[in-house]
C-alpha cells in the first residue's frame, strides 16, 4: 500500500507534460502601476520568443523574470521592452525590480511557460498525502 | 566585580551603543531628500553655494526613483534611488539662481519637484536680462492661434521648388507656417506656385533653420520630458493627459468664474490647424515660460535657449517632412 | 512516545543552568531591538533599505517561522527582549534572585485574562494594519516601542509576565504552533513533584525565580504556556526538570480542546490566506485597499478579513465537525461543543505550514536587503561591510516553488493525522475535518502558485 502510494506520488511529480505546439513570437504589452502588473499573468509555450513591452503608469517600475534573470525598467511615458526565449517550462514569478513605493516587494505577476501542471501536481500530492496519513497512524498503533 | 554589576554594565553599555551610535553619527550636512511632489518635493528646496567653490550634495529618495539635474548647466543628471545615497559635487562659475529638478518621471506632478541653488559671488555680471522673443514681438502666447489655411497634403521640404529667397532667423521666429504660406503668395516671382508647392517651400525654409543634430536633440528632449503628457506623436493623448484634464477641472471648481483660465489638456499637434498656426516664437515662449497653471512646466530655468529652439524645430516635424 | 532528555548531558545542563548564555543572547537582542526602534524612527522611510523593517520582517520573521517555531517551539520566547526590562524591574536584578521581595503591585492576573482571547484581539488589530506596519519603518518602530512599554507597564501592575501570557500578539501563535515542535520542557518524574513541599519551580527559590509564565511544570502537558525561560530548571532543588527532544507534533498526539486556541488557529489560517491574496496575489486594488487605512475600501477589506477569520472559516469548520459527529453517531441530536475545539488542533500543523509556505515566497526574494541594511542600516550612505551597494536579486528562485509545495503537502498530511487522532479521542468522524484541511490547502496552493 505504502509502496503503491509512493509510486503514484513519484509518477505525479515526474510525468512530463505533453509537448507543446510549434514556437511562436509572442508580444505582451504589460502595464505597471503601484502595485500591480496588467495583465499579471502571461502564458507562452516552450521555445516561444517572448517580447514584453513595459508601460509604467505612475512612477518608474521594473520587470524581472524569475528563472530567466532578465529585466527591464520603464519610466512613465517611456516604455521599455524585453525579449527572451522561453526555453524553460514552468511557472515563473514576475517581480517589480525598481523600488516603487511601500508595497514594491509585493508587486508580482507570473509567467506560465507550457501547460501549467504545477498546481494540478501539487494538488494531487496533497491529496495523496491526506490519503496516506491514516495509514501511517495505523502502522504506529500496531 | 559582582556578576550582577557586570550584567548591568553590559546591558547599559549595549543599550547606550544601540541608541547612541545612530544619534552620534547623524549626517551633517543633512541629506537632500527627494519626495513625490504630493509629499512636498525636495527637502530642502533651497541650497546655497559660492561661485567657484565646490558644493557637495548628498541625495536620497524617500519614496520612489527620482533623478537630480541642474538646469542650464552641463552637469550630468544622476539617479536618486530610494533609501540609497548618491553624492555629487557641483561647481558654479557664475553667480546666480540655478534650478535643480527631478529628471525621472514620478507622477503627474513630477515637474513640480524643483528647488533652487543660490550661488553668490563677487563678479556679478550686471546688465538687465533681455526680454524673451515672444514678448519683444508682442505675441500673446495664451491666446488661441488657429491657422486660417491648412495644407491638403503634408508639406515636404524635399519636394519644394528651388527658389533663391532670403529667410532670416527673425523672419522664421516671428510668423507661423500658415502666416508665411499666405505672405509667400504675395511674393513676386512665386505667383505661379500651386498651394502645395508653396507649403513645400514653407517646409524647406523651416528645414533651413535647423540641422539633423539639432532635430535629434529636440526629439530626445521631447521623448523624455514632453511625451508623457503630449503623447508620443504630440496628439495630446499622453499617459497623463486625462489626469491633467481632471486635475484642471478640480482646480477650476475652486476658482469662481475664471473660464478663460481653463486648465488645458495638451493641444493636438496632429491637427495641422493648431501646430501650423503657431509661430516658433510662440512655441518657444510657451516652453520658456510654461503654462502658468495649466500643468505645462516652465522650461526656461532648465534648458538653454538653444535647446529650446531645437525642441521647437522638432515639433514642426510632426506636421512637415524635413530631409 | 519516546523522549530524549537533553538535560542528561551534564555539559548542556550546566550551560542551561548558567544564566550567562541566555542573558548575553537576550541582552544583545535587546540592543538590536532598541536599534530597530531608533533606525525605524530616524532612518530612511524606505522600508526595503531600513534596518528596522528588514531586520524584523525579513530576518527575524524568517528565522522565527521557518526555524525557531518549527524546531524549538517557544525558543524565541527564551531570549525575547521585550519582557526583559519588566522582569528586571520586578526582580530588582538582572541575573539570579536577590532575595528581596518582588517590586511593583504584583497583582494576580485576573481570571478573565488567563487565556489568549486578548492576544487574538491584539493580533487581529495588528493584522488589519499589517500592510502599513510591514512596510513603514516609523509604524514598525512605534508598534515595537508600544509592545516594550506595554510589557513594562503590565509588569509593574501584575505579577510574573502578564504581557507574554495575555497580550503579546506574537506569543499567541508561537504558543499555538509550539505544540508541533520537537522540543519540550517537562518534569522528569511527576512522583517527585507530588512529594515536593517547596514547589520551588512555581514559587521560586534562591537559585531561580518562580515560573514567570505562571506555570506549574508538573502540570505541563503542552508547550503552549511554557516560555522555555528555564527558571524552573534553575529553581528546582530536586533536579527534576528536563528539556526533551521528542518527535514532531508531540503535543498533538493527545490534542487538547480550548476555544480561544481554536480561534487563534482560524485567525492564523485566515491571515495566511488573506496575506497570500493581498501581498502575493496580482490584484492591485486589494493592495491599495489594505494600504489605505481608514478609507472605505480599507473598511471593506477589514470587514472581509474579520468575516473570513471569525465567520467563514469557523463556520465551515463547525459544519465539518457536525458532519463528522453525524457520520459517527447518526442518532445523536446535539452537537458536542468540545469536539469543535478538539478538532481544531488539526489546524495547528496546517497553519504552521501555511505560514512557512507563505514566508518562503518573499524571504528569499528579498534576502539581499538583509545584506544591504547591515551595511547601511539607516539609509544614510554608510557602507560598514561593503554590501550597501549590492543590487537586488532574488535568491533561490527555482527552489521557492518546490519548497512551498512541499510545505503545503506536509501540512495537509500532518493535519490529516492530527484530525484522525482528535476524531478518535472525541468519537466523531475525521473525514469532513480532513476535507476541510485539504480544501484550505488547495486554496492556499491556488494563491501561492
Ligand atoms: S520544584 Fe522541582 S520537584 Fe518540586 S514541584 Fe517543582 S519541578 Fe517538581
Ligand atoms: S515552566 Fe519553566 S521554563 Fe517554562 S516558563 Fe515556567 S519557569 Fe520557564
Ligand atoms: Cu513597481
Ligand atoms: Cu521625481
Amino acid at each position: 500500500m505504502t509502496l503503491a502510494l509512493a509510486s503514484v506520488a513519484l509518477a505525479v511529480i515526474l510525468i512530463p507534460a505533453p509537448a507543446a505546439a510549434a514556437p511562436l513570437e509572442r508580444f505582451f504589452r504589460v502595464g505597471a502601476g503601484q502595485y500591480a502588473f496588467t495583465p499579471a499573468s502571461l502564458r507562452a509555450n516552450p521555445g516561444d520568443t517572448i517580447t514584453i513591452e513595459l508601460h509604467s503608469t505612475d512612477v518608474t517600475h521594473g520587470l524581472y523574470v524569475d528563472g530567466y534573470d532578465v529585466s527591464a525598467e520603464a519610466q512613465p511615458g517611456q516604455p521599455a521592452a524585453l525579449t527572451f526565449i522561453a526555453s524553460r517550462a514552468g511557472v515563473f514569478r514576475l517581480r517589480c525590480s525598481v523600488t516603487c513605493g511601500t508595497l514594491h516587494p509585493f508587486m508580482l505577476g507570473r509567467l506560465v511557460v507550457g501547460p501549467n501542471w504545477t498546481l494540478a501536481r501539487a494538488a494531487a500530492l496533497a491529496g495523496l498525502a491526506v490519503l496516506a496519513a491514516p495509514l501511517t497512524l495505523r502502522k504506529a498503533a500496531e | 566585580m559582582r556578576a550582577e554589576t557586570l550584567a548591568r554594565l553590559l546591558v547599559l553599555g549595549l543599550a547606550a551603543a544601540a541608541v547612541g551610535f545612530p544619534l552620534a553619527a547623524r549626517q551633517r550636512p543633512p541629506l537632500l531628500h527627494a519626495r513625490l511632489a504630493e509629499q512636498g518635493g525636495w527637502a530642502p528646496d533651497v541650497l546655497r553655494a559660492e561661485a567657484g567653490q565646490p558644493l557637495t550634495v548628498r541625495l536620497t529618495s524617500d519614496d520612489v526613483l527620482h533623478g537630480f539635474g541642474v538646469g542650464r548647466t552641463d552637469f550630468e543628471a544622476v539617479l536618486v534611488e530610494p533609501g540609497k545615497v548618491t553624492e555629487v559635487t557641483l561647481t558654479f562659475d557664475q553667480p546666480g539662481i540655478y534650478t535643480y529638478y527631478c529628471t525621472v518621471w514620478c507622477g503627474l506632478n513630477h515637474w513640480r519637484m524643483r528647488g533652487v541653488i543660490e550661488v553668490r559671488g563677487s563678479d556679478v555680471q550686471a546688465g538687465a536680462p533681455t526680454p524673451p522673443l515672444y514678448a519683444q514681438l508682442g505675441i500673446d502666447i495664451d491666446a488661441p492661434h488657429p491657422a486660417e489655411t491648412t495644407p491638403a497634403e503634408r508639406p515636404n521640404a524635399l519636394a519644394a521648388p528651388v527658389v533663391a529667397l532670403e529667410f532670416s532667423f527673425d523672419q522664421y521666429a516671428a510668423a507661423s507656417p500658415a502666416q508665411l504660406w499666405s505672405s509667400l503668395g504675395n511674393q513676386p516671382g512665386l505667383e505661379n506656385l500651386t498651394d502645395a508647392q508653396r507649403w513645400d517651400l514653407v517646409a524647406a525654409l523651416w528645414a533651413r533653420q535647423t540641422s539633423p543634430a539639432a532635430l535629434a536633440e529636440g526629439e530626445t528632449i521631447f521623448r523624455q520630458d514632453c511625451a508623457a503628457c503630449h503623447g508620443p506623436q504630440g496628439a495630446g493623448d499622453g499617459l497623463y493627459a486625462d489626469d491633467l484634464a481632471s486635475a484642471g477641472q478640480a482646480a477650476m471648481q475652486g476658482l469662481a468664474g475664471a473660464p478663460d483660465m481653463l486648465m488645458q489638456s495638451p493641444p493636438d499637434w496632429q491637427d495641422p490647424a493648431i501646430l501650423l498656426g503657431a509661430s516658433p516664437a510662440l512655441l518657444q515662449g510657451k516652453l520658456l515660460r510654461g503654462g502658468m497653471g495649466t500643468g505645462m512646466p516652465m522650461w526656461g530655468a532648465i534648458y538653454t535657449d538653444e535647446q529650446l529652439w531645437h525642441v521647437v524645430a522638432y515639433l514642426y516635424t510632426l506636421q512637415m517632412d524635413y530631409p | 512516545m519516546k523522549r530524549l532528555a537533553l538535560t542528561r548531558s551534564p555539559w548542556l545542563k550546566a550551560a542551561l543552568k548558567s544564566r550567562w548564555p541566555q542573558f548575553i543572547a537576550a541582552a544583545l537582542l535587546l540592543a538590536g531591538f532598541l536599534f530597530v526602534i531608533v533606525s525605524g524612527l530616524l532612518g530612511t522611510p524606505v522600508g526595503s533599505r531600513n534596518f528596522g523593517i528588514i531586520a524584523v520582517w525579513i530576518l527575524w520573521w524568517a528565522l522565527l517561522i521557518l526555524a525557531a517555531v518549527p524546531l524549538a517551539g517557544r525558543g524565541w520566547c527564551a531570549v525575547c527582549p521585550i519582557p526583559l526590562a519588566g522582569d528586571w524591574l520586578q526582580r530588582g536584578a538582572l541575573l539570579g534572585p536577590s532575595g528581596r521581595p518582588p517590586r511593583g503591585l504584583n497583582r494576580r492576573l485576573p481570571k478573565a485574562l488567563r487565556n489568549i482571547w486578548l492576544q487574538n484581539g491584539v493580533f487581529t488589530l495588528m493584522a488589519l494594519f499589517s500592510a502599513v506596519i510591514l512596510t513603514n519603518p516609523r509604524v514598525t518602530a512605534l508598534a515595537l516601542a508600544g509592545m516594550l512599554a506595554a510589557a513594562i507597564g503590565l509588569s509593574a501592575v501584575y505579577e510574573r509576565r502578564a504581557f507574554c501570557r495575555a497580550v503579546c500578539p506574537v506569543g499567541g501563535f508561537i504558543g499555538l504552533y509550539a505544540q508541533a515542535a520537537p522540543l519540550e520542557l517537562r518534569v522528569a518524574d511527576t512522583a517527585v513533584c507530588a512529594a515536593c513541599a517547596s514547589k520551588a519551580c512555581y514559587n521560586g527559590s534562591e537559585s531561580g525565580y518562580g515560573c514567570p509564565w505562571g506555570v506549574f511544570p508538573a502540570g505541563l502537558a503542552r508547550n503552549s504556556t511554557c516560555g522555555l525561560c528555564l527558571e524552573c530548571l534553575r529553581a528546582c532543588p530536586k533536579d527534576n526538570i528536563a528539556l526533551n527532544l521528542r518527535p514532531f507534533g508531540g503535543d498533538l498526539e493527545k490534542p487538547a480542546a480550548r476555544l480561544d486556541e481554536a480561534f487563534k488557529a482560524f485567525l492564523m489560517l485566515g491571515a495566511a490566506l488573506a496575506y497570500a491574496a493581498i501581498l502575493l496575489g496580482p490584484w492591485g486594488g486589494l493592495k491599495a485597499a489594505a494600504l489605505a487605512v481608514g478609507s472605505p475600501a480599507w473598511l471593506a477589506y477589514a470587514a472581509a478579513f474579520l468575516f473570513i477569520c471569525f465567520g467563514l472559516l469557523p463556520g465551515l469548520f463547525w459544519l465539518a465537525v457536525r458532519l463528522g459527529q453525524v457520520f459517527a453517531a447518526p442518532r445523536r441530536r446535539t452537537a458536542r461543543r468540545s469536539d469543535f475545539a478538539l478538532a481544531a488542533s488539526a489546524l495547528v500543523p496546517l497553519g504552521l505550514m501555511f505560514w512557512a509556505a507563505f514566508s518562503l515566497s518573499f524571504v528569499f526574494a528579498n534576502a539581499v536587503y538583509v545584506l544591504n541594511v547591515f551595511s547601511d542600516p539607516l539609509g544614510w550612505g554608510w557602507d560598514l561591510f561593503g554590501a550597501a551597494g549590492l543590487a537586488w536579486q532574488p535568491l533561490l528562485t527555482s527552489w521557492g516553488l518546490p519548497l512551498q509545495i512541499g510545505a503545503l503537502v506536509v501540512g495537509a498530511f500532518w493535519a490529516a493525522r492530527v484530525a484522525r487522532r482528535a476524531a478518535a479521542q472525541g468519537g466523531f468522524h475525521a473525514l469532513p475535518v480532513t476535507g476541510y484541511a485539504f480544501g484550505l490547502t488547495l486554496a492556499m496552493m491556488g494563491l501561492l502558485l
